[in-house]
């Protein structure tokens, strides 16, 4: 089975998601991990890096790595708690930019990465994008189209309680007050 | 109607109607895809819709020979710069076709972090055509109200100053006491 090869060269549980091994390894274990599964896993293709905001339980990195030679692969994930991951850019060059473009959206830091410097966004973008607590501005100048009830607003009481998203702040929360007169 | 006619500047009626009708059948195109609606122009530049029997050429062979800019797609913060550079090669009288909700106000990214909420935010524009995507006859008809508009111009020797803050629409200013969550 492929998922026992995983857990054997890995050393972690590893669970089944979408037909395809999930390995969650401890983030002091990742350049390890990610070197195993080149050398013993075979698998020599890397496809992408990225990582998903957890809020307060930090920043969780995922690998996705492929075989091509066997057309298996795995996912490899790690929680940051800190805000920094080894870079695996000496094991797999092609994560350069992929661990850029997660620096850049979510204001990682990987150290032993060659070249940090800012890939996608406009050069005088402030702030970091896909983290949750990114303000997007639009929502705060503008009432949310959504807000209207299908087949019109009748007075009466709300069908639907609205859920607030990340990145959009309550009101009075964020931008001028209303005693600035803006 | 233009408001001055006549001698002082401005040529007589007739001499305005012949120069304005064939300014108005030789738009040089110029189209600035940047998603899914430069498809719909292109199609409208195909045999089906064939835009050239109403004078529209494609394609003109940079912003230097065109008349006429479609800006057809999601404009983002990053392209913006470009998309103002190469409206200012292009030489007067120019004019600018909005095409899709993208550009005429941000669309369905109005509150990304990354999408300017409108082109006429960098450059001034013409005629809007609305529609996600708008259909190739929207375009068309796009086409035919700025032919009108071209037609209804003051034509002069050395041209017309044309005012770029007439076509300007006044800045919107946030609502005032209303948020999107209750």
């Amino acid at each position: 089975m492929w998922s026992d090869e995983v857990a054997d060269a890995l050393g972690v549980e590893v669970t089944m998601a979408e037909s395809r091994p999930v390995a969650d390894v401890a983030p002091g274990e990742w350049r390890s991990a990610v070197t195993a599964a080149r050398d013993r896993l075979g698998c020599d293709f890397f496809d992408w890096l990225s990582a998903v905001d957890e809020g307060d339980d930090g920043m969780r990195i995922v690998a996705h790595l492929w075989s091509l030679a066997d057309k298996r692969g795995l996912l490899l994930r790690t929680l940051a708690t800190d805000g920094l991951l080894a870079s695996i850019v000496d094991v797999y060059p092609g994560a350069a930019w992929h661990e850029r473009e997660t620096h850049e959206m979510f204001g990682l830091d990987f150290p032993g990465h060659p070249h940090l410097a800012p890939l996608l966004l406009a050069p005088e973008f402030s702030g970091h994008p896909l983290r949750k607590d990114f303000v997007l501005a639009s929502r705060v100048a503008k009432p949310w189209p959504g807000e209207k009830e299908p087949g019109g607003d009748h007075g009466g009481p709300r069908k639907r309680q609205p859920m607030r998203p990340p990145g959009v702040p309550a009101a009075g929360e964020w931008g001028p007050s209303e005693q600035d007169g803006a | 109607m233009p408001s001055r006619r006549g001698i002082g500047g401005v040529l007589g009626e007739p001499i305005r109607f012949i120069l304005n009708w064939g300014r108005k059948y030789s738009l040089w195109v110029f189209n600035f895809g940047l998603a899914c609606c430069a498809i719909e122009f292109i199609a409208t530049s195909m045999g089906r819709h064939d835009f050239i029997r109403l004078g529209v050429i494609p394609f003109a062979h940079g912003p230097r020979q065109a008349d006429l800019m479609v800006v057809s797609g999601t404009v983002t913060d990053k392209m913006a710069p470009a998309i103002k550079r190469l409206y200012d090669q292009m030489p007067e009288p120019k004019y600018v076709i909005s095409f899709g909700a993208c550009s005429n106000c941000g669309g369905p990214y109005w509150d990304s972090y990354s999408v300017t909420k409108g082109v006429d935010q960098i450059i001034p524009v013409d005629v809007y055509v609305p529609g996600c995507p708008p259909r190739p006859e929207a375009l068309l008809h796009g086409i035919l109200r700025l032919q009108e508009k071209i037609a209804g111009e003051a034509s002069g020797i050395g041209g017309v100053k044309r005012d770029a803050a007439s076509l300007r629409a006044p800045l919107v200013t946030p609502p005032q006491g209303q948020s999107d969550v209750e």
